[in-house]
């Protein structure tokens, strides 16, 4: 599927917006990705080439999602989220506020056919292998027991097409193994996942429970729970993962000995740290809407940015929206 | 202050109205029309969240407004409408 039209990249969300956005939309259109910036044209800068569609109100990164949605029509986000309804871009990017993002392409865009609700996708690294799909990772606070099936046929999707996993491996967060493991809601969803045809519905397969400590080793390839919980698991992950790094740091800047030992070691240590670095990545894709949006990290900088908007550009031209409302589409 | 002009099409009646918000909210829920009686709580009866809520002013808004100029439902008055009754009554209102 080609890109008919360019990748809407908001140019105003972001704790560096949009001096850093505008960097990262400058590189994805040198890399030949036809990129349209959505906000204040006389706060842009110097933006090259790429033609700007003027949006005069910004959603601040605090602002209550829902209502800034409704107040502020011709914020950068809802202007973002409507060329894509109205198919002047063929996708939105943002690295604003993720609740508003969110409500900007849900009730702009439409949700997809049979989808209950849409859930934020997050890679989440690990070593050696494609990356682990948490969803949600915060779209929702609180679920419907269906909705978190859902999310597990899309995330099967979304590793699918995104990461090449052809056979993906859909597990449900929980406190053990066992099905019998979990509080109420997680024992409802699991009858509920039990029952599905996986393979039928997206070519992928339920292995139960998984809890925490397998999110970043081989056991699934997605792991679904709510959005609370799921914006905790990442969290604490990113948190987790910078303390250990900036431990080690401190250690290898300790003496002579450790800074020496730590240059010899530094060949195979770079290539770890862009493996669990976020700017990886660019974003996480919201699945479940009638189009793509992708949300990058408020403190996404350019290289994130540009690298979600590659990401942006590979889920159009993989037509996963399309294969997303197959995979939930309602029988008959 | 009800909403300005009508335009292209006739008034809709009551029983229209209440047969455009079922509609509405049955696609947003993803549940048949027929299951949403008119004195159905939102919130208790049909489980429908404020995002959802917020769904279905947004398309109850976009309909209307091919049909009247200047229709909108002010975000003040969304916590008043907690019924699906409400949400008729009050777009009666605005049109009338």
């Amino acid at each position: 599927m080609e890109l008919v039209a360019p990748i809407a990249v908001d140019a105003m969300g972001g704790d560096f917006a949009p001096g850093e956005i505008v960097a990262g939309a400058r590189k994805a259109f040198e890399d030949g990705i036809p990129v349209m910036l959505v906000g204040r044209p006389e706060e842009l800068g110097d933006v090259g080439d790429i033609p700007v569609l003027a949006a005069s109100e910004v959603i601040a990164m605090d602002a209550e999602p829902g209502s800034s949605v409704r107040k502020l029509q011709d914020s950068s986000l809802v202007v973002a989220a409507r060329a894509v309804k109205d198919g002047r871009a063929s996708a939105m990017v943002s690295a604003g506020n993720t609740g508003a993002a969110m409500a900007s392409a849900l009730l702009k865009m439409g949700r997809l056919r049979g989808v209950g609700r849409p859930a934020i996708a997050t890679p989440i690294p690990r070593v050696g292998m494609q990356p682990t799909i948490l969803l949600d990772a915060g779209a929702n606070a609180d679920c419907r027991p269906e909705w978190v099936v859902q999310f597990g046929q899309m995330g099967a999707v979304y590793a699918r097409y995104r990461f090449g996993v052809a056979n993906p491996r859909v597990a449900l967060l929980s406190i053990g193994e066992e099905a019998g493991k979990g509080n109420e809601f997680v024992k409802e969803v699991f009858e509920l996942m039990k029952a599905v045809d996986w393979a039928g519905t997206c070519g992928s397969t339920f292995m139960g429970n998984a809890e925490g400590r397998d999110i970043m080793v081989d056991v699934a390839d997605v792991v679904v729970t709510d959005g609370f919980t799921g914006n905790i698991v990442l969290k604490t992950l990113e948190g987790g993962v910078k303390a250990i790094i900036n431990a080690l740091l401190a250690a290898f800047d300790t003496d002579d000995v450790s800074r020496a030992a730590a240059n010899d070691l530094m060949p195979a240590l770079l290539p770890l740290y862009e493996t669990f670095s976020p700017d990886t990545y660019g974003g996480a894709m919201l699945l479940g809407v009638n189009g793509v949006c992708v949300i990058s990290h408020g403190s996404t900088r350019a290289t994130a940015m540009r690298n979600a908007i590659g990401v942006a550009a590979e889920m159009v031209q993989a037509d996963v929206v399309g294969h997303l409302g197959a995979a939930v589409a309602p029988a008959g | 202050m009800p909403a300005e002009t009508h335009v292209g099409q006739g008034p809709l009646d009551r029983a229209a109205i209440l047969d455009l918000v079922r509609d509405r909210l049955a696609d947003i829920l993803e549940i048949e029309p027929g299951a949403i009686n008119e004195g159905d709580s939102f919130r208790d009866d049909l489980q429908a969240d404020s995002l959802a809520l917020i769904e279905l002013v947004e398309a109850i808004e976009e309909e209307l407004s091919e049909r009247t100029v200047g229709f909108r439902i002010d975000d003040e008055d969304l916590e008043d409408l907690k019924t699906v009754r409400d949400a008729v009554d009050y777009v009666v209102n605005r049109l009338g």
